[in-house]
């Protein structure tokens, strides 16, 4: 049975609530934003009493479904203004799943000090005080948790560092893989300094000793999770690609594409992508004695996941993701898997965003203050961030308050965050989900990339309008049910292509819950997610205006397509056109 | 003849005529009126499933290459 565990920082009390009846259907992205929907004023300042930080594992949370161990973190965002479900990979989903944890709602602000929410697994909770933990980087605050454990303890965490601490819009929440590293981040959003503004420094949950979390019908479970199991093993995708080269296989293929944004979104393609690819970083690590397969928690079939070691065959970071060697290495034009794994390993460290640091650094490189690809005054200027530097603040800040600032014009954000690794005119379906996504530009809210580039899911013209809207409008209800149910949402490179794994999924989540989920019900699940954001927004103050790309993206030539973004606005605006009728029967306006 | 800039990329790496020399695009001549889906067949990629890519766009197999045009075969990738 899952429960709210309601934290209140104001007063230290916590106490547990049954789920509510009406959002018991709800886990993961849905649960967060209902939460917030519900129990956050929209003009609420981000970073006060007022504002809830969410933390919900999806409905697979705690079982064996593969690829079900994904957590949503929801709240006000202070980087955007609007709702924000922040996804993370990592070991806390099922952590908290097998406590019967459903959601924690954090809320309040305390008056003093630090702390630490910790969960153990006989059903104990308590806040305790953490002072002495002030300004630790994640890394050393996990070795600092580990001597609070005792031998043998299984646990996970969520974190913040100096980022957070700092109240950073940028600032992202760290949550550890199996090996107790804390390198998976809720990045995008700015959700650290929701945390750490409440005076919450980490969430420390003990799953020692505790087992699964039942089925309403185990046996078709089973057989369901078989299904689902068998589809991502045989698709190319998520069974041979993503497994052998991790996330950063997608080099190459956006470079060859025209769409790898260069030098602060001034090109799309870059000279030094092959030194950057995910071939030569799986060449380099495997010569390093590094990890090249490798789940980010329990039960992950796919495996993308890595480790990067130094020259020395010592971890620095998380294998870097894609986004990551894109925003710090060609977006800044650093060519160098060394010098991105430096700056990959500080951003974990202090707790910021990897794509709005990257996208932040090559704003303040546009300004002329250092040079594009100069990665020792990268590196030199990311280390200012966490601290009282008035640039580090500013970086720290995103891409638009760098730009702002330092007198850039060429800023690439929407909604106030900053786009990731993919240039919207030459693949213009991602700029339908960039324009139009209730969480800012964000390419995981709905990755046309699928069929604009990757022939995955049909094959939409990546240089024309036609077709846009509808392929991102399909990609972003599918992706909110996904993120509801837990699911990592590289299952959907297999649901695509496979009519079987869709069924699997609905299967599982029927034998899973005892109520029987049909694929339209798991699509109006999505729907329901995004009309609780997309509602939050409106309320919170967002127009059509803000569903569009930067004015300078529909009349600067990208080369080496001399692309522009010509999706019409009115066609943009239909995004969300089932809305009110979802709304309507939601009973909610 | 012609000339063409010739990229294999991720797995497909390993069937350039010259594997030896690396990763990297490279001159690869073919005769003139030479189709993708013929350079396919004869680089022995015919029975994989691909991505191909003329000149940084999308190219089905009846496209007549020419002389300078750099060609790109992917396997299936996905990321993100």
């Amino acid at each position: 049975m899952r429960e709210i565990l309601r934290v209140d920082m104001s007063t230290q009390q916590v106490k547990r609530e049954p789920l509510p009846e009406r959002w018991k259907e709800y886990g993961g992205r849905a649960l967060t934003s209902a939460v917030v929907f519900e129990e956050v004023p929209p003009n609420a300042d981000a970073l006060g009493p007022d504002n809830k930080l969410v933390v919900a594992p999806g409905i697979f949370g705690g079982t064996t479904a593969p690829d079900g161990g994904r957590l949503s973190i929801g709240a006000k965002s202070p980087l955007t203004g609007g709702i924000k479900e922040s996804n993370t990979g990592g070991q806390l989903s099922h952590t908290l799943a097998r406590l019967g944890v459903g959601a924690i709602i954090v809320e309040g602000k305390a008056a003093e000090g630090l702390w630490a929410l910790v969960l153990e697994a006989d059903g104990s909770v308590k806040l305790e005080r953490a002072d002495e933990w002030k300004g630790l980087g994640n890394y050393a605050l996990a070795e600092a948790i580990a001597k609070t454990r005792f031998k043998d303890d299984r646990y996970a965490t969520a974190s913040v560092g100096p980022g957070g601490e700092r109240l950073l819009s940028a600032a992202s929440i760290a949550v550890t893989d199996r090996e107790m590293r804390p390198n998976r981040h809720a990045g995008r959003g700015g959700l650290g300094a929701v945390m750490a503004s409440k005076g919450l420094k980490a969430i420390i949950a003990s799953d020692k000793g505790l087992g699964m979390t039942e089925h309403a019908d185990k046996d078709a479970f089973n057989a369901a999770t078989k299904k689902f199991g068998t589809a991502l093993h045989e698709h190319p995708v998520t069974g041979e690609g993503l497994p052998t080269y991790g996330t950063q296989v997608l080099t190459n293929i956006i470079n060859e594409a025209g769409g790898y944004p260069t030098r602060n979104f001034s090109a799309g393609s870059f000279e030094f992508a092959e030194a950057l690819s995910g071939e030569n970083m799986r060449e380099i690590t495997m010569e390093r004695g590094g990890n090249v397969k490798h789940g980010c928690h329990t039960g992950c079939a796919i495996q993308c996941s890595r480790y990067w070691v130094d020259k020395d065959g010592h971890y620095k970071t998380k294998g870097m993701e894609y986004e990551s060697v894109w925003s710090l290495g060609g977006n800044c034009g650093i060519g160098d898997l060394d010098a991105v794994g430096d700056l990959d390993r500080a951003c974990g460290d202090i707790g910021v965003d990897t794509i709005e640091m990257g996208a932040a650094l090559a704003v303040y490189m546009d300004s002329g203050a250092i040079a594009f690809g100069d990665a020792a005054a990268a590196l030199e200027t990311l280390k200012q961030v966490g601290t009282d530097s008035e640039l580090g603040d500013a970086l720290g800040n995103g891409a638009e308050a760098v730009g702002k600032k330092y007198g850039v014009e060429r800023i690439p954000v929407v909604k106030h965050q900053a786009m990731p690794a993919y240039d919207p005119r030459p693949i213009q379906g991602i700029g339908v989900t960039y324009a139009t996504s209730t969480m800012g530009a964000d390419h995981t809210a709905g990755y046309a990339i699928t069929a604009n580039i990757l022939n995955v899911g049909g094959a939409v013209d990546p240089l024309s309008p036609l077709g846009q809207v509808a392929l991102s409008q399909g990609l972003q209800i599918a992706t909110a049910m996904l993120d509801a149910m837990g699911l990592c949402i590289f299952v959907a490179f297999a649901v695509l292509d496979k009519p079987e794994a869709l069924e699997a999924i609905a299967g599982m989540a029927t034998a899973h819950t005892g109520k029987v989920w049909t694929i339209d019900e798991l699509m109006l699940l999505g729907k329901k997610t995004l009309t609780y954001e997309r509602l939050f927004n409106a309320k919170a103050g967002f127009t059509a205006a803000d569903d569009r790309l930067p004015k300078w993206m529909y009349t600067e030539k990208l080369p080496p397509h001399d692309a522009v973004f010509t999706v019409p606005d009115m066609e943009l605006d239909s995004v969300y056109d089932f809305v009110p009728e979802t709304a309507a029967g939601m009973g909610i306006a | 003849m012609i000339t063409i800039q010739l990229a294999l990329f991720a797995k497909f790496s390993s069937r350039y005529p010259d594997p030896g020399s690396g990763r990297g695009a490279r001159a690869h001549d073919i005769a003139d009126g030479t189709t993708v889906g013929a350079l396919v067949a004869d680089l022995g990629l015919a029975t994989e499933r691909r991505i191909t890519f003329v000149n940084g766009r999308h190219a089905p197999d009846d496209r007549q290459l020419a002389e300078g045009d750099r060609v790109a075969f992917f396997p299936p990738v996905a990321g993100g």
